[in-house]
């Protein structure tokens, strides 16, 4: 299976979302592809935004866009505890709504994170936000208020004073939200329409950044979520454990799922089978050279991509693990690469956008657009626009 | 008060206790969203109660901002969230918001904190000069960020135009200071003004305590392994401790401003290990009080032989009053026992053992405590947090 199909599986798992949205952390089924076309290459704060709108605050949590909207989370005030949701017209940029939530956890982090750390997810009908505070809530696409949970409030240990960041994805009508931190851990799918827990399965008490990731499996739904015990499947649709793979700890970056093919961020990348019962045998590859840190490894076009806390700009055919190249560009990353119509972004934490020919073997750098504002949020590619999230600004780049 | 000032809160008050014609149905709504439980229980009935109030417009303002209840924080982000969509479409239709209400409504201390704050943004986002004329009425507010505005606020008109502040006014301004940059500010000014900035008595940091340990934690379980002083004190007192060896209760202080303990250094690097460090705080009355501690370990606090709290992290980070326990002092002397724990992580960056306390009111300002301490075998009461010669640096002793 190639990775349009596995876009087309996930669009249908969702469900209520339209071709070209970017509904999670990292897109489709956060494979960080888009089959957007037309998308720029060349832009500076002067040249090539078709919108720029000014943020209420900062957030390192990515845009996500779904039915004509881009949603994104901010926290402000001295003690990071205003939390900020925000909806946003994809063709204009222009806010169409702005609701405030006040935390009900705790807010300590790493200085470089805060409180909007965790990436929302929507689909047409609206937005689902999960805050580093453990705030959870669901607004309809007007922002209407669906529902609203505080974790904390309903399980009081959830404590991770590093700062939590993993983010929440939908499975049909269930919402699964990660939830491993040093207290009360969980796995947990609750229902979109009100909030309740359909199923929480417990997880172990250790803090842990990634994003779970889903597969279709003979009728069955699979979550995948790694984590320091490993990475196990649990059914989407009761959360009974299906497999586990003892081997495949996580802690920050997500792995990327093409097919049968797991590309799991582990001594660098590691390429694992995936078969009906779980992965297959040994590893088919291990590149160590393809560093990521904060990033997630990205697959696209028959290459693996990864960026690196380092500054590393890394490359392997995904076939066979071979490093095609391995360079430094300015800057350290912390947003995932992403990647449409044959290119690969890579934005580094202080604005500068290296930009990929994603066909060429070689270090191919079309442009390195500097907009000079913090970037640590993954960009989203929607609506024919690449959009960025800054420390102090939403942008909308392209025609 | 000036007379504009004056009248404006008479007239203020009597809109606000004017009562507005009944309307079940919006009553009816703020009830059921009042009424959210833990783990979304009456969610069901919340979602279209908030469509309802919402769909009342600006008549619904008010109300919504009265049934806020901080002390219900589910259900005051319901609230929060409903006035932000009344306000918005408000704004949409053109249609002002009621600024006397909203002002009035801020200035009157019976609603909740988060809500006056609310309002006060409302507020000043339609009418700027609304900042300036309600900020001096916030120094000494519940709301830590309508607070932190009026202090930043005072010290800005106390130094306008290139200023030098008087003593007596920063020694004010000071006294009414509860975030840590504005103390740690304040303190400066204050002293480079010829005056004098207690920071630990402020904070109302332990900087005394009767140390014991190490006791044993194996595996890493401190948090939830008991040891003798968890059931009952009696100072001077030997018990056995981690290894078998015998541990006693020893006098222990900190110079430190922030009244920060190094216990690597107090009872040497231990893994798998926990310590007790106990204050005898002396209450003029019953007062409720927060006990605030920083650590990068995981604590338990005891007051008067009862858990009042605890949390069960290790090496994440000491962000500063980041675990806070509410209690009672009972008038007379309390028994503050905080139970610190070590876990066996071998990394550089995990070997820290230390801890600060500090006991304080609701807003984390000083409460009118002393502490009885040991020096020298004399026992004798000294106001909390009491530190003559403050060190930056942490310096304790045996």
């Amino acid at each position: 299976m190639r990775t349009a199909s596995v876009m087309a599986l996930t669009l249908l798992i969702s469900g209520g979302l339209s071709a070209g949205d970017w509904p999670q952390f990292r897109g489709p089924n956060a494979t960080g592809v888009s089959d957007e076309k037309g998308l720029p290459s060349e832009w500076s704060k002067d040249k090539g935004i078709k919108w720029r709108t000014e943020l209420p605050a900062r957030g390192v949590s990515c845009p996500v866009v779904a039915g004509g909207k881009v949603y994104l989370t901010c926290s402000s005030g001295q003690r990071d505890d205003r939390l900020h949701v925000l909806a946003f017209d994809v063709a204009t940029g222009k806010q169409l709504w702005h609701r405030q939530l006040q935390a009900t956890g705790g807010t300590a982090c790493h200085p470089k994170s805060c409180m909007a750390a965790n990436t929302p997810v929507a689909d047409e009908s609206g937005v689902y936000v999960l805050f580093a505070t453990a705030d959870l809530a669901a607004f309809d696409a007007d922002g209407t208020l669906r529902w609203y949970r505080s974790l904390v409030g309903d399980y009081p240990t959830i404590t991770n004073q590093v700062g939590m960041a993993a983010s929440p994805i939908l499975v049909k009508d269930k919402l699964i939200v990660p939830m491993d931190n040093a207290g009360e851990s969980f796995l947990a799918a609750v229902d979109t329409k009100y909030g309740k827990n359909v199923w929480k399965v417990e997880r172990k008490r250790e803090i842990n950044w990634v994003t779970p990731i889903t597969r279709d499996v003979g009728g069955t739904t699979e979550v995948l979520f790694a984590g320091s015990d490993g990475l196990i499947a649990y059914d989407a649709a009761d959360g009974a454990k299906q497999w586990e793979f003892k081997d495949g700890r996580g802690a920050i970056p997500t792995g990327a799922l093409d097919g049968d093919s797991l590309y799991f961020p582990m001594a660098g990348v590691t390429k694992f089978g995936l078969g009906e019962s779980g992965v297959k045998g040994k590893a088919e590859w291990a590149a160590k050279q393809l560093q990521t840190g904060y990033s997630s490894p990205l697959v696209y076009r028959g290459k693996v991509f990864t960026t690196s806390a380092q500054g590393l700009i890394a490359c392997a055919d995904a076939k066979t693990g071979k490093v095609l190249y391995s360079e430094r560009a300015k800057g350290a990353f912390s947003a995932s690469p992403v990647a449409a119509d044959g290119k690969v972004y890579c934005l580094n934490e202080t604005g500068a956008c290296t930009v990929l020919n994603a066909d060429s073997n070689e270090y191919d750098v079309i442009a390195v657009n500097d907009l000079k504002e913090g970037t640590l949020g993954t960009p989203a590619i929607a609506g024919g626009l690449l959009i960025i999230r800054t420390d102090k600004a939403l942008y909308g780049i392209g025609k | 008060m000036s007379l504009r000032a004056l009248i404006v809160v008479v007239l203020g008050v009597a809109i606000v206790a004017t009562p507005a014609p009944a309307d079940d149905e919006l009553d009816r709504a703020l009830a059921a969203i009042r009424s959210v439980k833990k783990e979304g229980r009456g969610n069901d009935d919340a979602g279209p109660a908030w469509k309802t109030v919402v769909s009342k417009g600006g008549t619904a303002l008010m109300p919504t901002l009265e049934a806020f209840d901080d002390t219900n924080r589910i259900a005051a982000n319901w609230l929060r969230t409903a006035v932000d969509a009344i306000a918005e479409t408000e704004a949409a239709a053109g249609r002002k918001l009621p600024a006397d209400k909203l002002e009035a409504f801020a200035l009157n201390s019976k609603y909740a904190p988060s809500a006056r704050r609310k309002a006060y943004e409302l507020l000043i986002a339609q009418d700027a000069g609304a900042k300036a004329r309600l900020l001096p009425r916030f120094l000494n507010d519940k709301s830590a960020d309508l607070r932190r505005d009026a202090i930043a606020h005072q010290l800005e008109m106390l130094e306008a135009n290139g200023k030098k502040p008087a003593k007596a006014d920063l020694e004010k301004l000071f006294a009414l200071t509860r975030d840590q940059d504005q103390i740690e500010l304040l303190a400066k000014k204050l002293v480079a003004a010829g005056g004098k900035a207690n920071v630990t008595e402020h904070f109302g940091f332990v900087n005394h305590a009767s140390l014991i340990g190490p006791f044993d934690a194996p595996d890493g379980k401190g948090f939830e392994t008991s040891h003798p002083p968890e059931k009952g004190v009696e100072v001077g007192g030997a018990h056995k401790g981690k290894d078998g060896a015998e541990v006693t209760w020893k006098p222990v202080a900190t110079t430190d401003k922030l009244g920060s303990f190094d216990l690597t250094k107090l009872l040497d690097k231990h893994k798998n290990a926990v310590a007790y460090a106990l204050a005898v705080v002396v209450a003029p009355k019953q007062l409720p009080c927060e006990i605030r501690v920083t650590s990068p370990n995981s604590i338990k606090v005891f007051l008067n032989g009862s858990l009042a709290h605890g949390h069960d992290e290790y090496h994440h980070g000491a962000p500063f009053d980041a675990i806070v326990g509410r209690g009672v002092l009972k008038s007379g002397e309390n028994v503050v026992v905080l139970k610190v724990c070590q876990n066996d992580q071998k990394e550089e960056w995990a070997q820290a053992w230390e801890f600060q306390m500090r006991i304080c009111d609701e807003t984390g300002g000083p409460l009118p405590l002393e502490q009885k301490i040991t020096t020298d075998g004399n026992t004798k009461t000294i106001k909390l947090g009491f530190n003559p010669n403050p060190t930056e640096k942490k310096q304790e002793k045996k």
